[in-house]
């Protein structure tokens, strides 16, 4: 018997998808004939095109820039629509996208690296750097996915924490040489402005093979999209099948990456825009989200273009997402069950013997740090030890903020608890569910509309932006109790939102953006005595309260039928969980900001070393959070002194090296 | 240390439904539907696929809203009823048990106990000692710390039932228990169902294999197509005419050489 729950099957998915399309193409294609109309006469347009007169400078505009843009944007839509759609067919997962696999950190990291260190390189052109540096990103990820015959969640799982890598990497260095590095960011940005038609030419050929091959891998395409087994049964080499197809998409979105720089989320959401629209099977959507994502990225780019340039013009690539995440979210109502996410039957978890045991070792290391912390630094004489009696001294200095940094990770990391048992999904955390990036949002808000907020305001302004987030995934996901892919893609339409945002104001080149950025990457710089006992008050309370929550995050991971079989109130539960982690997530992201990440890995780690009941899991996590933060805090301020880290970034180059082990390991 | 229902009257039938619909969309999967089920009794819910026995089952286990019509447990309109309440007095397996990520067998079966001691209340020694006999009593005692996700078909779908004695619910609502099972263990698990209905428990369960229904059901309620169309004592429905009009194959009824059961076979 078919689920439960779902419409008949429409015999053909494509009215739907091609009204969509149609929509979005009919809209960019005003606006770039409104857009040509300023630039020359109509009539003259076949000529400017084909043939332009070498003495009319206004021909040679259009030819030159106005027309490769247009093909340009067209073409790295489609590049980026199709490499989105295999993408997330081989890994199973409506997130999954080139980006999601670390290829664009692995370029932005090689290309910030080779400015610094080799600019000899880049004179070869920054194309093959860029692209050097996606496969080098992609291969680690298959490195640690190799042995689970790349399974779609050990891949996303280890191609998110290599992005975080990465990223983290890139933004140290950015941090350091901020001055060298510009250019990198508008890069980065994704500015589809042309000087010829150089770059479409480069693009039309690979975007034709990738079109051709992916056209060859149909069938066994469409049998990765069933679980393991069944697609092994019809005789289907998963790992060969797999890479080829992952190969294929990821070269086709490192060229578009190296021709115009990052351009984020229309990957992720021409697929995804299709698939809600009805565009079921894996051959519709090889179809339509290429046509998808031309006809939004043309779009996006002729909005950028009505956009007034002042100091300087806003990256298209960062605007993608400000247009496509409305999109999406006002299509995610029409997300059916079964059509784009399907549970993972989760791999064999080690279990610890003796959970108590682990949990009080971990509660011992986490003493030693804090001592460590408050007692051990680097100073301008060199190393010091102030012992026992010397940490009194320091305290007043060093207390608030190892206090801040031990209560941010213990929040965050509860947080990440909560919202992975919840929605069995090891790719949530607080991070990836915008809810610290709303945080992070209500900042910018403040930081830009008023001269100098102080602290006060900064923290009323966060809250408000992380409840804002929370409100509006609470409307959206009332529909239908909640349901975890709904609110994931939600979460992921938030971030890619928040992420241009900050992409544009770092484009505008505001002196406030420098603030902005040592803020996004974690600083407990800043936190006075008074707000580092907030901090920790707040930790302790809801510590104290989490542990209440237990049974129902042992119930949660089993469904929600068998959730409800043995009399839970699924949404009252699932809305309880979340405002409680909403919460938890919201105090931490003002201390450390939105990137820290520690959210997402301390669960992780919690569960990789063993402690599965929920009780233990979040203890566990919590004092893994605290460590990690805390000692990510100390490092900060002792490596480079006397210049000083963010703990938020110093905690995912601590901690991704030992999730990534551990991942490799079990 | 079964409470009586939260109404005091055990007079009142298991479930009552009446006019009872269920669509999606423009497809009906379950026709305007009334029955009552009585107390103390195993009924076999057969029928084709797709006829509408699952959707049937989720309806009375609360896990859907009926498009139309009316349900009532014990009385009581099933929407009147808390969750806890309710998963105190019945008890559901899906047809596909979910993954169980990390838990130990015993781990499971303590879930069970969730609708007693609720979010907080102590896990109490009565509590353990009930998780110990629904173990014992499915035969998964023998593997109780082993992982769920470790354990054969069979094993891991007697955890399941075991998970669901655990929950010392008045009624069992089974989608497909013996699926799973070799011939060995779905008589195990049938008669293990028996026992507990001997017990004064109440039993539906969604069964395919029509002889393994009449075996250990004391009646039969076969759906076509969304509509009741047979219900009677599984012996009387033994018979070639009502397993054709069921299954739509013709059938024939012959008796077994030692016990003298009717066993239905396809033509």
């Amino acid at each position: 018997m078919p689920p439960v729950g779902e419409r008949p099957e429409p015999r053909a998915g494509w009215q739907r998808p091609a009204l969509i399309v149609l929509a979005l193409a009919l809209a960019a294609l005003a606006l770039a004939l409104r857009d040509l109309a300023l630039r020359l006469p109509p009539g003259q347009w076949g000529a400017a095109l084909l043939a332009p007169d070498a003495t009319d400078t206004r021909q040679m505009l259009v030819h030159l820039t106005v027309m490769p843009r247009i093909a340009v944007a067209l073409l790295c839509g489609a590049g980026l629509g199709l490499a989105g759609a295999v993408c997330q067919q081989v890994l199973r997962n409506p997130l999954a996208e080139p980006t999601t696999l670390g290829i664009s950190a692995g370029a932005s990291l090689a290309l910030s690296a080779a400015t610094l260190w080799a600019p000899g390189l880049l004179a070869y052109g920054r194309e093959g750097v860029a692209l050097a540096g996606s496969f080098a990103a992609l291969l680690f990820v298959f490195g640690l996915a190799w042995r689970r015959a790349l399974s779609p969640v050990s891949l996303v799982l280890a191609g998110l924490i290599v992005t975080l890598y990465c990223g983290a990497l890139a933004s140290a260095l950015s941090l350091f040489h901020r001055d060298y590095l510009i250019g990198i960011y508008l890069w980065g940005a994704g500015f589809l402005s042309q000087q010829g038609w150089g770059v479409a030419a480069f693009l039309l050929p690979r975007l034709g093979v990738a079109a051709f091959l992916i056209a060859l891998m149909v069938r066994p395409l469409t049998l990765l999209g069933l679980d393991d087994e069944a697609a092994r049964n019809l005789g289907l080499g998963l790992t060969g099948a797999r890479l080829a197809a992952l190969v294929v998409a990821v070269s086709l979105s490192a060229a578009v990456t190296s021709a115009v720089g990052v351009i984020g989320f229309v990957g992720l959401a021409a697929p995804a825009i299709v698939a809600i629209a009805g565009a079921r099977r894996l051959r519709d959507r090889l179809v339509w989200a290429p046509l998808c994502g031309a006809a939004l990225l043309w779009l996006t780019d002729g909005l950028v273009l009505l956009i007034p340039t002042g100091y300087r013009e806003v990256p298209t690539g960062a605007a993608t997402a400000l247009l496509g995440a409305p999109v999406m979210l006002a299509l995610l109502p029409r997300l059916r069950k079964g059509v784009l996410w399907r549970a993972e039957p989760a791999a064999a978890v080690p279990r610890a013997a003796r959970p108590g045991l682990v949990l009080a070792a971990g509660a011992g290391l986490l003493a030693l740090a804090l001592w460590g912390a408050l007692a051990f630094a680097y100073g301008p004489r060199g190393w010091s030890w102030a012992g026992l009696t010397g940490i009194a001294e320091m305290l007043p200095w060093r207390g608030p903020r190892v206090a801040a940094a031990l209560a941010a990770g213990a929040m965050l990391a509860m947080a990440g608890m909560l919202l992975q048992r919840m929605m069995n999904n090891p790719m949530a955390s607080p991070e990836v569910l915008g809810v610290s990036s709303g945080a992070a949002l209500g900042v910018i808000v403040a930081l830009f509309l008023t001269e100098a907020p102080s602290r006060v305001v900064q923290l009323a302004a966060g809250t408000a932006g992380a409840f804002a987030v929370l409100l509006g995934i609470l409307v959206l996901g009332r529909r239908d109790a909640f349901s975890p892919e709904r609110l994931l893609l939600a979460g992921v339409a938030t971030s890619a939102a928040f992420g241009a945002i900050v992409a544009v104001a770092m484009a505008t080149g505001d002196p406030r953006v420098g603030t902005l950025l040592t803020w996004l990457a974690g600083s407990t710089y800043g936190v006075d005595p008074g707000e580092a006992a907030g901090f920790l008050a707040a930790a302790a309370i809801l510590a104290g309260l989490a542990p209440m929550l237990a049974r129902w995050l042992d119930i949660l991971p089993l469904g929600a039928a068998t959730a409800q079989a043995v009399g839970l109130h699924v949404p009252r539960v699932r809305l309880v969980v979340m405002l409680a982690a909403a919460v938890m997530t919201a105090v931490p992201t003002l201390v450390v900001g939105p990137l820290s990440f520690v959210g997402l890995m301390a669960p992780h780690i919690a569960r990789l070393i063993g402690l599965q009941r929920a009780l233990h899991h979040l203890v566990g996590a919590a004092i893994l959070g605290a460590l990690l933060l805390t000692l990510a805090d100390w490092a900060g301020r002792t490596i480079i002194f006397p210049y000083q880290m963010p703990a938020g970034l110093l905690a995912t180059v601590i901690g991704g090296p030992y999730l990534m082990w551990l991942l490799r390991r079990r | 240390m079964r409470e009586p229902d939260a109404t005091g009257r055990t007079d009142a039938p298991l479930f009552e439904v009446e006019d009872l619909t269920f669509a999606v969309a423009d497809r009906t999967l379950l026709q305007p539907l009334t029955a009552r089920l009585e107390r103390g009794r195993v009924h076999g819910l057969i029928g084709h696929n797709g006829s509408g026995k699952s959707t049937l089952l989720k309806l009375l286990a609360g896990q859907q809203s009926p498009s139309g019509g009316r349900i009532a447990y014990a009385g009581r309109p099933l929407a009147a009823w808390g969750r806890r309440a309710f998963a105190r007095q019945v008890a559901y397996l899906p047809q596909q048990p979910p993954a169980a990520a990390g838990l130990t067998v015993r781990e499971l079966v303590g879930l069970g106990r969730y609708p007693w001691h609720g979010a907080l209340g102590r896990f109490t020694a009565a509590d353990r000692e009930r998780v110990e006999e629904a173990m014992r009593l499915t035969e998964v005692a023998g593997f109780s710390d082993r992982l769920v996700d470790s354990l054969s078909g069979g094993e891991r779908q007697r955890a399941w039932i075991a998970m669901l004695v655990a929950q010392d619910a008045a009624c069992l609502l089974l989608d497909e228990p013996t699926s799973a099972l070799d011939i060995g263990h779905q008589i195990q698990v049938l008669a293990l169902v028996q026992r507990l209905a001997r017990g004064g428990l109440s039993v539906l369960v969604v069964l395919h294999d029509v002889n393994m229904a009449a075996r250990f059901c004391d009646e039969l309620i076969a759906l076509h197509s969304g509509r009741l169309i047979r219900r009677g004592p599984s012996r009387e429905l033994m018979n070639a005419a009502d397993l054709q009009a069921i299954y739509d194959v013709p059938m024939a009824v012959l008796p077994h050489p030692e016990t003298g059961m009717p066993v239905g076979v396809a033509l």
